[in-house]
């Protein structure tokens, strides 16, 4: 048996989650900027400008470790992710000998400035919500601990680096959960198509046996003939039902009319089909195929024991035809009025009723000796749709 | 002339059966196989006028020793007898030479029938491969970019959709007011087209792959 191992297939060769990583190395970026800009600008005001320039190259040094190990999956590891955060408020932490106490209570951006969050959104990704908020409500409390005051402003901080931890973790979940869910139905797939691959091999065995038995049984007649009968019967129900592939229907509601009209094969009835689908809206391929069965059996009543039918499905783009005709006796010509009083045509009045409800049309051929052909046309275009 | 048949099914119980029924009908039958490889083999080494050829047979499938027998033997025709019918392999066979159809189930009298129709190069067709040759047309019509596409004539078509409708060759002729022999001719041509284009297709993708190098003998 052949299943899909976990190792293959497209929705587990990426880590379910690397957009995520890549939004985090983006927000590196980005966020490093802005401190850089922020140094810039407060340097002069600083106690110790030369220390300021020391943490924003010691930022840039892990920005850029830290790029090259979230970019890789080998490189999302706990460690990095915890080391991370560690440096991020370390880094903050500097801040107080940097800045002057006027600047840290006139609420001036620290250091790291909105750069700290960065460890935030990776515990995220890398653990899940609550990871995410708890680094986000680390950093926040790093941050009350420098400046020394609870304010709004700080509050407002904690609340939002917590909250986006939170939401990126909770995304990094979601996106783990379909990863193994996809999986498994690929997996699903895979066994399900192996099993009808047996299924036929076995089926073909057992309708070679059947037909065996079949023809042997009718050669040496009496009552081998009679078992003979019974397994040809169960041999055309066998070989519909393998030529019956499973019903597809397409999410607009679209479906093959073929598998449901090869159930109706018979030994005295021949479904013939193009090799390929014959979509149609599900509703008008279950009226076709209610309509083909009211006709056999109409063949089954009117036309003998012995009549042989034939059922043949077109696909002309613009319409389907179906033409259904039997080897019965036929009506004769004149007799159609007086068959229609005896209500044998009664069922052909119900049949035309139901074609023009789908917008077909209806044909009827018939004299005496030539049987009785039906053809029925549904347009695709205008009808009913 | 004795017709001489090769008998390919990999299922013993049929394969020694028909084998039995053709023999007591005064066929020769000169060789059998249980599989695609060895069918291809023997076939090169007996030349049996009709192949009685089962597609359902393990690794190798029945169509591509079909492609093989009626590529390299143009005495030899393959008659598919398929116990399941399935629709896409039928095509397939037909597509890839081989000259009718049969259902496993067809009485014995159908098959001795259908063996010396085969023998001397007529299509032996059933309602449900017209059915299919008929699909086969239109989906190539209905597709754009298939070059060089077959098409059946107004008289093809008609006489298709008869097959189709379970009607007899004479029936047809009769219908149609035509011979029997046209009647004949007409649904052989439909087969011939097909299997041309086909046989130009995969020339064309082969050249396209670089593949078109002298065929290296299959085994």
């Amino acid at each position: 048996m052949h299943i899909k191992s976990d190792d293959e297939g497209p929705s587990v060769l990426e880590d379910p989650v690397a957009h995520l990583w890549r939004g985090t190395v983006a927000l590196r970026v980005v966020t490093f900027l802005f401190a850089l800009g922020n140094a810039v600008i407060q340097s002069s005001g600083y106690a110790r400008p030369w220390l300021a320039w020391v943490v924003v190259g010691v930022m840039a040094a892990w920005s850029v470790f830290t790029i090259q190990a979230y970019s890789r999956e080998s490189g999302r590891l706990p460690w990095i992710v915890v080391a991370d955060l560690v440096v991020a408020c370390g880094l903050m932490a500097t801040s107080v000998l940097i800045m002057t106490p006027m600047q840290l209570l006139a609420n001036v951006p620290l250091i790291t400035t909105i750069w700290a969050c960065g460890p935030a959104v990776a515990a995220g990704a890398l653990a899940g919500r609550y990871a995410g908020a708890a680094a986000g409500g680390l950093i926040g409390l790093s941050t009350y601990l420098i400046r020394g005051a609870m304010t709004i402003d700080l509050v407002r901080d904690v609340v939002l680096l917590a909250g986006a931890g939170f939401v990126v973790g909770m995304a990094s979940s979601t996106a783990r959960r379909s990863a193994v869910r996809l999986a498994q139905a690929l997996r699903t797939e895979a066994a399900t198509a192996e099993r009808e691959r047996l299924a036929r091999s076995i089926h073909d065995g057992v309708l070679q046996v059947l037909a065996r038995v079949r023809k042997r049984g009718l050669e040496l007649g009496g009552e081998a003939a009679e078992l003979a009968e019974l397994a040809g019967e169960q041999e055309v129900a066998l070989r519909s039902l393998v030529a019956a592939s499973p019903v597809e229907s397409t999410v607009d509601g679209d479906a093959d009319l073929r598998p449901a009209l090869q159930l109706l094969a018979t030994q005295k009835v021949q479904v013939s089909t193009p090799g390929t689908q014959v979509m149609l809206p599900a509703v008008v391929a279950l009226e076709l195929t209610s309509v083909v069965r009211e006709m056999l059996s109409n063949v089954d009543k009117h036309a003998g024991v012995d009549a042989k039918a034939w059922v043949l499905l077109e696909d002309l783009g613009e319409e389907v035809v179906l033409s259904i005709r039997d080897d019965g006796p036929g009506i004769p010509e004149g007799r159609i009025d007086s068959a229609e009083a005896e209500g044998r045509m009664g069922i052909a009045k119900s049949i035309r009723g139901r074609v023009a409800l789908l917008g077909g049309t209806l044909e009827l051929q018939t004299g005496p000796g030539e049987g009785t052909e039906w053809e029925v046309r549904v347009f695709r275009v205008g009808g009913v749709r | 002339m004795t017709v001489s048949v090769m008998v390919v099914d990999d299922h013993p119980l049929w394969r020694d059966g028909v084998a039995r029924d053709l023999a007591e009908r005064g066929f020769e039958v000169v060789a059998t196989a249980a599989d695609a490889g060895s069918a291809m083999r023997i076939a090169r080494a007996v030349r049996p006028d009709v192949v009685l050829m089962d597609l359902n047979l393990g690794e190798l499938s029945g169509v591509d020793a079909t492609a093989m027998i009626t590529g390299e033997l143009p005495g030899t025709r393959v008659l598919v007898l398929s116990a399941s019918g399935e629709h896409d392999d039928v095509l397939q066979a037909v597509k890839a030479g081989a000259s009718g159809y049969l259902v496993k189930s067809a009485s014995a009298e159908e098959l001795v029938d259908a063996v010396n129709r085969t023998a001397v190069g007529d299509a032996v067709f059933t309602a449900g491969l017209a059915g299919l040759v008929l699909g086969e047309y239109r989906r190539m019509a209905a597709t754009p970019d298939e070059e060089d596409r077959p098409q059946l004539t107004e008289r093809e078509t008609e006489v298709l959709r008869l097959v189709a409708k379970g009607l007899t060759a004479r029936q047809i002729a009769t219908r149609l007011v035509i011979s029997h022999r046209t009647v004949e001719n007409h649904v052989q041509s439909t087969l011939r087209k097909l299997q041309l284009h086909n046989r130009v297709e995969l020339a064309r993708y082969a050249i396209e792959h670089g593949l078109d190098a002298e065929p290296e003998a299959q085994t």
